[in-house]
């Protein structure tokens, strides 16, 4: 891809003795839709805020296109934010709200309306011009908010949790509008998110952080199918997370079972979490499984259905098509591919966050 | 940089706030009565507040009427709400306008139509025309804190309980009321606030006898300030300072579980707080008002109709003078001042207040026997008139021709009050009013006959003058010596002379011998183009209640040891022959102040009633004056 | 059930016509009549004489110059108490509300005390060598004593506003490109105008109307409209006279403030 455009390095910051970012590293590359996901308190909203100006890192720099821009106003920076609640201004009209940064540059008149135009244009909102914020629908002053960062045509777009506060359906529809949106302006987004399927349908790049750590970094797949370890795997999607022992190389005893895996290197005997997507999980008669459960609960969802199976003192969830009546003995088989091995976390601030969870 | 600048600023508007209170608590123990003096460390200023019971009952009475129409607001106030609420859009904002009035309307406004509707319905003006006025302005307080409460409450609640089988009282009891109680509470509390507070209101529908701490705080004020002032200042800081805490006042752990808008986890000392607001203040508040109330009442009841209600000058009368009074004959004293006689009139000539006794001068008795205000007094029922000088009776048939209606009181000169130091020669003429090496070291009365007189009587004029001409040339004259002038002042003049805060004051004779007393440095001078003598005497109102009761305090008053007692205190003349003969001090017994020689008095006139019609010029005339 | 509810409002309707419109109706009666009750309307047109009209311009300047130095005064005040920075600010906060609660006279009264010929203040001077500053009976004084008095009346509303303001707007606005002194006149400023309008009338109308003020700070010296009206009452007891000049000062009241609103209005694009 094409070069870093942003360099965070060595960033930390604290407030009030809690430490929120502790030796942050990280790049953007020029065009890439970049998500920062992870739990409330993980640090995230920090990232951006320190991104856009609004807060100092204590240490480290923010490098922007090869120059400091750590100690750079907001007013100054070549980024526009779309913030969470929008942040419109109540007291000017749409219109007013668009024009907003281009008064500010001192723009022509024609110049800024024929930029009105567009922008509502590229957001769907026509006509819209001389309506108020407040008789607008949450969707709708999102997509302003979303006008009125872009007419400054900044290099980079940030956005804090901007679908937060829309209804589901609308949020479905947002996306894709933001991915159209991207694609056709042809700039940086760096977007934050705790809702892990944004995360998956609409990035390029997926940083997942915690407790101010980055926790892996990687494109949607890799998150998904390679989590690099229980906190990650746990937070993107459903997935069952076993304590498991490394056998030796592509072998591993899950809850005293056998099974064939992939991974190499763990050595021998080694204590590890598997992680076992939910729709890798295969229920078979019980004597072809490699173990047996019971069906202990049932829930149609749709596409497929939801399953608890107790099998070896383990709950684990299944997702399948085929229907398994509550009392059903099953067996279990998973697919070497589908079982993810991963190291026990170091850290214990990891753990406890799993605990919680 | 910036957080520099921030706390600096923040520092100076604290100085500018607090500098003044802090001022007012270090003088409240500054044993000196001049405030520019260090004298000590002493608590006897708060020694002799809580012993004035005047000040102490206005606190009572303030603390009454502000619990009581606090009470009654919030309960009209949120019945009105919820009435309200059930009522088309239009109406219900037609009658919301109405009720803003009051809080939109400049004060004085409000306040002068409350007086005119008592007046006007002859309702007496007392403890009750306070309370209604204050009801009337406290209404709409608590709609506007109720009203939002009302709006925010969910109707689906109401309805659920109506739904579940409440009856409606007992939906609204258990669900809305608990709903919008925190608005009711705040509205009840900012109602309380506002009255404690108000002054303006009750300045013009408070009746005699009765004061709030405001309105006595101000007629205190206007006499000269007191360091019993100070004292109340502190003592009203601290309390409200220590009642703020204690409602603000949030456990730091309480305070971060609650911003993280997790479940609010109450501990002990917050539920200890919460008591003591709920529960302790309003018992302490409602048990401070019962226990006054039993208390005032148990002093007042017993007499309601054994009273005798007085309006005298300021500081006129010894007030032991009235405990030695009720005590010997049973019968309470409601006590009034007043400033000037211009400020009497009127209360007396609109009926509104039924007085007993008033001591009016000269030229206004005149005008109030002219305009049939006051009754023929029986002297049948005053023997001691005898000690009254026969020469004072024969001054009075000046203004009371047949001696029906007055009983002369006191008497003296209006003089110049200068303080030795200060200038630069003896004083003997009206003109070092005009010098200007005394600017701004000049007070003036702020009377108009008084100030008039000044200026007539140095211009040549008699200062009973109804001469256009020669009233035009005393007001460009008064207008001409403004600019000089430090202030125009009654009862202050006094005090203002002792704290050497002016060169030269047109005073009376009377406080000529008090402010001596005080900074021997003052010297007092009739002029020599002569003045005013004076005479203030004791008289009856037409509609007084108490006819019998006040022909009885007239004689009490004129027993020598009485007037005695009276001068010593008040140190004005006194035409009780037999009370001079008391004074055992020679120096002022044969003081020239106190009891000028004929010669001293040649030039002096009284003044007389000049007609309704010269009246009012003197009146416009003086207007122009002030507002020059 | 809903007839019933309206009936709560009984006793306040009654109040509101008893002593609320009756007695305003009253002070229209009086100062649209003589004292023979023929009407006129020389009671109105007294504010025209010299000394009356001195006294409502005098009114009106005191009362423009104390509100525009509350104004300045108080709005960087808010901003500060109101600003996130500030650690255990509601503490902070109650110290600037607490000089409200003391008795407004006392207030007035400790400044009487303070700017006396001999007073603290001059007494302080004159230990520093300094000349000694003589403005008690003068306007200053009474400005000074109103803006005083008056001074929470500004701040709380404005403060109000200000910390219920949605800091991501600032934050919004300086990303946009507005440095801190455009954000404050574009974003800042006009957001917080009804709390500087409901400031502006809780200082305007009280400080047009006072007469104790000027009364215990003007040495009886300067006359307001406020104590021309006190006096035609008290002293002259002319009540024609005084409701004429109660009709002309409620005519300014409504009229400020409907000039304020209107302004507001403009200012707002209609929003409010």
């Amino acid at each position: 891809m094409s070069h870093k455009l942003i360099d965070l390095v060595h960033i930390t910051k604290s407030y009030d003795s809690v430490t929120i970012l502790d030796d942050l590293n990280l790049y953007i590359r020029e065009n890439e839709f970049l998500t920062l996901l992870g739990p409330s308190g993980c640090g995230k909203t920090t990232t951006l805020r320190i991104l856009g100006g609004f807060e100092t890192p204590d240490q480290g720099r923010v490098i922007f296109d090869g120059e400091d821009i750590t100690q750079l106003p907001p007013n100054k920076r070549q980024l526009n934010t779309v913030f969470q609640k929008y942040a419109l201004f109540s007291h000017m009209d749409i219109a007013e709200n668009i024009a907003f940064g281009l008064k500010i540059k001192n723009k022509s008149k024609t110049y800024i309306n024929d930029k009105i135009k567009y922008a509502l244009k590229l957001v769907n909102l026509d006509g819209f011009e001389h309506r108020m914020p407040d008789s607008l629908s949450g969707g709708q002053q999102q997509r302003i908010a979303i006008a009125r960062a872009i007419v400054n045509e900044p290099k980079v777009l940030l956005l804090d949790e901007p679908l937060g506060a829309l209804d589901l359906k609308l949020r479905y529809d947002m996306q894709y509008e933001l991915i159209r949106l991207k694609n056709e302006l042809g700039i940086t987004f760096i977007y934050v998110t705790h809702d892990q399927e944004e995360a998956l349908t609409m990035s390029d790049t997926i940083v997942v952080m915690n407790q101010g750590y980055i926790q892996q970094i990687g494109t949607p797949e890799k998150i998904y199918n390679e989590p690099e370890n229980a906190f990650v795997a746990d937070f993107i999607g459903d997935s069952n997370i076993l304590p498991g022992i490394m056998v030796e190389d592509r072998l591993v005893n899950i809850l005293g079972a056998k099974f064939q895996c992939v991974d190499e290197g763990f050595g021998h005997n080694t204590p590890v979490d598997v992680v076992i997507r939910p729709e890798d999980v295969d229920l078979v008669k019980p004597e072809e499984g490699t173990i047996r459960g019971v069906v202990t609960h049932l829930i149609f969802k749709g596409v497929h259905y939801e399953m608890e199976v107790k099998a070896n003192n383990f709950d684990w969830l299944v997702h399948s098509t085929d229907m398994f009546p509550v009392g059903t003995e099953v067996g279990i088989r998973v697919v070497p591919f589908d079982i993810q091995i991963m190291n026990k976390p170091l850290s214990e601030d990891e753990e406890a966050v799993n605990i919680e969870e | 940089m910036k957080q520099f600048a921030k706390r600096l600023y923040l520092a100076l508007i604290f100085i500018l706030l607090y500098a003044p209170i802090i001022t007012l608590i270090v003088l409240s123990f500054n044993s000196s009565k001049t405030r520019s003096k260090w004298g000590g460390f002493t608590l006897k200023w708060y020694h002799s507040l809580l012993e004035n019971e005047a000040i102490m009952s206005a606190f009572y009475t303030t603390l009454v009427i502000a619990l009581l129409s606090a009470l009654a607001a919030t309960l009209i106030g949120t019945a009105a709400c919820i009435g309200l609420q059930a009522m088309r859009k239009r109406t219900r904002n037609i009658l919301l306008s109405i009720s803003n009035i009051p809080m939109v309307n400049a004060e004085i406004v409000t306040a002068v139509s409350l007086m005119l509707i008592f007046i006007a319905v002859r309702m007496t003006m007392g403890f009750r025309t306070i309370l209604i006025a204050h009801i009337t302005f406290n209404i709409p307080y608590v709609i506007l804190s109720v009203m939002p409460k009302l709006r925010q409450t969910k109707r689906s609640a109401y309805e659920a309980a109506l739904d579940l089988g409440a009856s409606p009282l007992y939906a609204f009891y258990r669900i809305t009321l608990p709903d919008i109680m925190p608005g009711v509470l705040s509205g009840f509390l900012l109602a309380f606030t506002m009255s404690l507070d108000d002054f303006v209101i009750t300045h013009f529908t408070k009746g005699p006898g009765i004061d709030t701490l405001s309105t006595k705080i101000y007629s205190e004020v206007r006499k000269g300030i007191k360091p019993e002032i100070y004292a109340l200042s502190t003592l009203l800081f601290v309390s409200v300072l220590l009642l703020l805490i204690l409602v603000n006042y949030q456990p730091e752990t309480e305070k971060k579980t609650s911003e993280e808008g997790q479940v609010k986890v109450y501990s002990r000392a917050a539920k200890i707080r919460d008591t003591i607001i709920r529960r302790a203040v309003p018992a302490i508040m409602i048990l401070v008002v019962a226990a006054g109330g039993i208390y005032y009442s148990s002093n007042g009841a017993m007499n309601t109709d054994n009273t005798v209600i007085v309006y005298n000058w300021g500081e006129y009368l010894d007030p032991a003078v009235l405990d030695l009074f009720t005590e010997e004959t049973g019968i309470k004293v409601i006590y009034e001042e007043f400033e000037t006689n211009e400020i009497m009139y009127p209360k007396i000539s609109s009926g509104a207040i039924a007085y007993d006794v008033v001591v009016p001068s000269d030229y206004m008795i005149q005008r109030m026997i002219e305009n049939d205000m006051l009754a023929e007094i029986n002297f049948d029922n005053i023997p001691n008139i005898k000690q009254i000088g026969e020469v004072y009776m024969e001054e009075s048939r000046q203004f009371d021709p047949e001696n029906k209606y007055s009983v002369p009181y006191v008497w003296g000169t209006v003089g110049i009050l200068y303080n030795k130091t200060m200038v630069e020669e003896p004083i003997d003429s009206w003109s070092v009013l005009w010098d200007e090496r005394y600017a701004d070291s000049i007070l003036m009365q702020d009377s108009v006959r008084d100030a008039f007189a000044v200026a007539l009587k140095s211009l040549g004029y008699s200062l009973n003058s109804s001469d256009l001409d020669e009233l035009t040339a005393a007001k460009n004259l008064l207008i001409e010596q403004k600019p000089l002038v430090q202030a125009y002042v009654v009862d202050q003049v006094r005090d203002k002379m002792i704290g050497n805060e002016a060169a030269i004051g047109v005073i009376y004779s009377g406080e000529a011998i008090y402010t001596q007393r005080e900074n021997p440095d003052l010297e007092y001078v009739i002029p020599k183009e002569g003045s005013n003598v004076w005479i203030d005497s004791l008289v009856i109102p037409k509609n007084a209640q108490h006819k019998e009761n006040a022909e009885k305090f007239i004689d009490f008053l004129c027993r020598p040891d009485i007037a005695y007692m009276n001068f010593d205190y008040i140190t004005y003349s006194t035409p009780n022959t037999g009370a001079r003969e008391l004074i055992e001090d020679e120096d002022i017994r044969n003081s020239r102040i106190a009891f000028p020689t004929d010669e001293m008095l040649e030039g002096c006139e009284t003044y007389s009633f000049l007609g309704d019609e010269t009246d009012r010029t003197y009146n416009e005339l003086w207007n122009q004056v002030k507002s020059s | 059930m809903k007839n019933n509810r309206r009936l709560l409002t009984g006793p306040y309707l009654f109040w509101s016509v008893s002593f609320i419109i009756i007695p305003l109706l009253m002070i229209i009666y009086y100062g649209m009549t003589s004292s023979e009750g023929h009407f006129t309307w020389t009671n109105i047109a007294a504010i025209t004489t010299p000394e009356n009209l001195k006294a409502l311009g005098l009114s009106l300047l005191l009362a423009l110059l104390c509100t525009v130095i509350c104004l300045i005064l108080a709005y960087p005040l808010a901003m500060i108490l109101s600003s996130s920075g500030m650690s255990s600010s509601s503490f902070i906060v109650l110290l600037f509300i607490l000089p409200m609660w003391m008795n407004f006279l006392l207030r007035t009264l400790a400044w009487q005390t303070l700017l006396e010929k001999n007073g603290v203040i001059n007494l302080v001077l004159t230990a520093m060598h300094l000349p000694a500053l003589n403005i008690i009976n003068t306007p200053y004084a009474i400005v000074l004593g109103m803006v005083y008095d008056f001074l929470p009346f500004m701040v709380l509303p404005i403060y109000n506003v200000l910390i219920k303001l949605d800091k991501d707007m600032i934050n919004a606005a300086r990303d946009l490109g507005a440095n801190g002194l455009q954000t404050f006149l574009k974003i800042t400023l006009p957001l917080s105008m009804p709390g500087i309008i409901s400031g502006i009338t809780m200082v305007f109308v009280p400080a047009l109307t006072t007469f104790v003020i000027s009364d215990l700070l003007g040495g009886g010296k300067i006359l307001l409209i406020g104590n021309v009206i006190e006096q035609t009452y008290k002293q002259g007891s002319n009540w024609h006279l005084g409701s004429g000049l109660s009709i002309v000062l409620m005519v300014f009241v409504i009229a400020s403030m409907g000039i304020v609103s209107k302004y507001d209005k403009n200012n707002e694009g209609g929003t409010f």
